[in-house]
């Protein structure tokens, strides 16, 4: 019975901890929190999966929601302060003026992340979702429970000003 | 920049990536941690629930169902009626004449039989608590003989010779006057009685050789001496010799 647990659990471990990192990364901009909320996203998955008290249908929301809930404390517990790896402060401390220096200098790699930082949260969600996981639109209108329409105006507006955020910088 | 350029770039982040040695380190402590049951509220399920429906478990209890079922069944074929597996054994009575395909009268005459056995020897052994639940089933399955026999289920003369056989180890069993006096054995006589009749009003009608009208006689005299059974057993014989 638990082996079973171990082999479902490990097999979802091994599908979606690149995707749950990569996602909380690209909202903490801190490789160290990222991997710090990351492992605790799994662990909490773990123990809701060991007790069988959630009937787990959709790995991939139930992890995604669990990771956006976990920012949002990250984020209330630091004082809405976003806490920024010394890594990072280079490119975060003149966020806004020298994005595009930054860009040229250390890539258009940097350049987008740092301006996806600036997007609202809710854009950034599906964004990160839809262009970077490859997530179907339904599949992002299942997790934030919200119409497939309205999650592609939201897409749609989100790319607009994602792309006035890089232009400004 | 166009829309193009920009999901290009965003494509792009997927390169982004844990540390392999992060994400093999972070998936064994996962699994190693165990939930805290204390502060749970969840059901917990005891794992020797599970141990229950091991397969070698689920192999011994099946030996041991079955065993015990064939038991029962083994050992309600000695019981007679008032006995706690009676039922079990009617079950099987039941079953057994399915399977056989044997129904009608037939089948009512051997049950017949076999309850009067059983009657018999409930009162052989002097087993009281038995007698009146014995009697009470030789009542029954005269009843449903004597509905048969009024449904026109008598066909061939070997049922009616049995019948009446049964009939007379009724009347043999002396010890038990009241059984012979009940409404339903009357009744089964009396059954007996208008069949015999029948089978004569036929074979006065049939072409009969000499011998076969001396039997025929015989048979009447048998009759009116009350014996069905000799006077069914001569008819079986003549039926026989005709065919």
């Amino acid at each position: 019975m638990d082996s079973s647990l171990n082999e479902q659990f490990s097999r979802i471990y091994d599908q979606y901890i690149e995707k749950i990192y990569r996602f909380v990364y690209l909202k903490v901009n801190s490789k160290e929190t990222a991997e710090d909320i990351t492992s605790k996203v799994f662990l909490k998955g773990w123990e809701t999966y060991q007790n069988q008290a959630v009937d787990i249908k959709n790995p991939s929301a139930f992890l995604y929601q669990i990771a956006r809930n976990s920012v949002v404390d990250y984020y209330r517990q630091k004082g809405k302060a976003k806490i920024v790896s010394t890594e990072f402060f280079p490119q975060m401390a003149e966020n806004s003026q020298s994005i595009q220096e930054k860009a040229i200098i250390d890539s258009d790699f940097e350049a987008i992340k740092i301006a996806i930082q600036s997007l609202k949260k809710d854009y950034q969600d599906i964004i990160l979702w839809h262009y970077v996981e490859d997530m179907p639109v339904s599949e992002i209108a299942q997790i934030l429970g919200k119409p497939e329409g309205t999650i592609r105006v939201m897409l749609h507006r989100g790319l607009k000003e994602l792309k006035g955020i890089v232009k400004e910088a | 920049m166009t829309n193009k350029d920009l999901i290009s770039k965003l494509r792009k982040l997927d390169q982004i990536k844990p540390s392999q040695n992060w994400v093999v380190l972070t998936k064994s402590q996962i699994l190693d941690h165990k939930p805290d049951v204390k502060n749970s509220f969840t059901f917990q399920i005891p794992d020797y629930f599970f141990n229950i429906f091991s397969p070698k478990r689920l192999a011994y209890a099946f030996a041991a169902m079955l065993f015990i079922i064939i038991g029962t069944f083994g050992f309600a074929q000695y019981t007679v009626p008032g006995d706690l597996f009676f039922s079990v054994k009617k079950i099987t009575e039941q079953s057994q004449a399915a399977i056989s395909g044997r129904a009608g009268l037939k089948q009512d005459v051997a049950v017949l039989g076999t309850r009067i056995n059983e009657l018999a020897q409930v009162a052989k052994e002097g087993r009281t608590n038995n007698i009146s639940s014995a009697i009470n089933e030789v009542k029954q399955s005269a009843s449903k003989v004597v509905e048969s026999l009024k449904n026109g289920d008598i066909k061939d003369a070997q049922s009616a010779k049995e019948l009446a056989d049964e009939i007379q180890k009724i009347k043999q069993l002396k010890t038990l006057a009241d059984i012979i006096d009940t409404p339903e054995i009357i009744s089964l006589d009396n059954a007996l009685m208008g069949l015999v009749q029948n089978e004569i009003s036929d074979l006065e009608k049939a072409t009969l050789t000499e011998e076969q009208k001396e039997s025929l006689k015989s048979i009447k005299e048998f009759y009116e001496n009350g014996d069905y059974a000799t006077a069914l057993e001569e008819i079986l014989t003549i039926n026989k010799s005709i065919k």
